[in-house]
């Protein structure tokens, strides 16, 4: 389930219910024209889903998932910090541009 | 030696006949109710005891009565001298004794005095030894929270730093230094910036609310406050119009540059906007009625944890702004930036002095 979530959408964020970090990163995607999927995840399910997107990931040490956890084109892209840097370096738009979750 | 007759009498004690023995006693109750320094005491002792020898050596076994009498009556005035300078330095240093208490409450007096002039001040806004520290809960933040007293401490000499790098550069470009060193001075002033973001981490730890508070701020810089510190894009709005001579294809950076940093605050300010909203839910919850509900507060203080993120988003943001500034401008541009950056913040602060000691309103002096 999870695993299709990430295939069929440009964009998707993991969080956790009620995080107000998982609002800020929905926010900034949304202040750039990007529509993201959400998956709110409750406190139980935390460490399945957490275990599920790192199998999804790829491998690597950057793969351990932390709330909220964004994927850009199928593929595990990090969390609010990586999101906030690439938006000021100016990469985070192309990105989303290529993985097709923009189009302007 | 035949025991002395009773013409020899001792000026205080009755005892032993034998005079050798009667001194010695003597100059131990000297030892016993003297405060003199003890080598004087000594040299006297040493004075007296030769005194008796070389008395009694030069006339041999003590002679007649008279002689006996006569030697008796000098070591006695000896004595009753040696006594009365006792007294005196026993008096003279009570004296002394007296004014140095005296001098030490003075001071005490002096000393509280001062500390309410400083608390006072303190909630003015002024600056306190220059560290630009103005703020009311100064001291009581720091006596309730060890993490904040430490935090005080190292931000008062990361200021004095930072006064000391800002001096640096504006000697640095007007004397025309070499790129290579000027990008030292740039990189050292950046890593500075860096370490203060640190610095508000552990704080923030410590207590979340006294980072966001600003009260480790002057308060002209506190009226600028957002989430912790200086608004990124206010900062560039403000200063980048002072660094000259950039090419077209910089200025386009820097507008994107402004654009993306205003997108990341609106962002955190919605977040910050949930937070509140979660927060006094949780407070408000159930019957307002009742008494305190330690389950609501349970709740309340969980949410409240996410203000550490809070903090940390928004010194990342900061971060990310100045080192993306890096990139676009020349090691003298940054140079010319970096000086700005900090001569700002220091007219703020002059600024928070200025403030609070301006002249009193007229209606304050018709109160007698």
């Amino acid at each position: 389930m999870v695993h299709d979530m990430v295939s069929e959408n440009a964009v998707i964020v993991f969080g956790r219910r009620g995080c107000c970090m998982s609002h800020v990163v929905k926010r900034l995607l949304l202040g750039l024209g990007v529509n993201p999927a959400v998956y709110e995840v409750e406190e139980k399910d935390e460490e399945g889903v957490a275990r599920e997107l790192e199998a999804i990931g790829g491998g690597g040490d950057n793969n351990k998932v932390q709330f909220p956890a964004v994927f850009i084109g199928g593929k595990l892209f990090g969390g609010l910090d990586r999101i906030m840097a690439t938006h000021i370096s100016g990469e985070l738009v192309p990105i989303l541009k290529q993985a097709g979750a923009l189009w302007l | 030696m035949n025991s002395p007759t009773s013409h020899f009498v001792p000026p205080r004690r009755m005892g032993v006949y034998d005079p050798i023995h009667q001194i010695s006693m003597w100059e131990e109750n000297f030892r016993s109710n003297v405060s003199l320094s003890a080598s004087t005491l000594l040299i006297d002792d040493a004075e007296i005891k030769f005194d008796n020898q070389s008395e009694y050596a030069s006339h041999g076994i003590p002679g007649t009565s008279k002689q006996y009498d006569q030697e008796a009556n000098r070591l006695a005035d000896k004595i009753q001298r040696r006594l009365a300078q006792n007294r005196e330095a026993a008096r003279k240093s009570r004296l002394r004794k007296k004014a140095y208490v005296q001098q030490l409450e003075s001071c005490r007096v002096k000393l509280m005095q001062l500390e309410q002039e400083v608390d006072h001040a303190k909630q003015q806004g002024l600056h306190i030894g220059g560290t630009g520290l103005g703020s009311n809960s100064l001291g009581f933040a720091a006596s309730l929270n060890s993490g904040i007293a430490n935090f005080e401490m190292e931000y008062g000499r990361w200021l004095e730093e930072r006064n000391r790098h800002t001096l640096a550069l504006r000697n640095a470009l007007s004397s025309h230094m070499g790129d290579v060193e000027l990008g030292e001075l740039v990189d050292g002033t950046m890593n500075h910036y860096f370490k203060l973001f640190g610095m508000k981490s552990a704080a923030a730890k410590a207590d979340a609310f006294y980072v966001m508070s600003g009260m480790w701020k002057s308060s002209a810089e506190r009226f600028f406050f957002w989430i912790g510190g200086f608004r990124p894009s206010e900062i560039l709005k403000i200063l980048v119009p002072r660094i000259e001579t950039m090419t077209e294809q910089q200025r386009s950076d820097i507008s994107n540059l402004g654009k993306s940093c205003q997108q990341a605050e609106d962002a955190l300010s919605q977040g910050m906007d949930k937070l509140q909203q979660m927060v006094s839910e949780s407070v408000a919850a159930g019957q307002l009625e009742e008494q305190t509900n330690t389950p609501n507060m349970s709740t309340a203080m969980e949410r409240l944890a996410a203000l550490v993120s809070f903090v940390n988003q928004a010194d990342h943001l900061r971060q990310e702004t100045l080192l993306q500034m890096s990139r676009i401008l020349t090691k003298r541009q940054a140079a010319r930036w970096l000086l700005a950056l900090g001569e700002y913040f220091q007219r703020l602060q002059a600024l928070s002095s200025f403030w609070a000691n301006r002249p009193s309103k007229p209606a304050e002096c018709l109160i007698p």
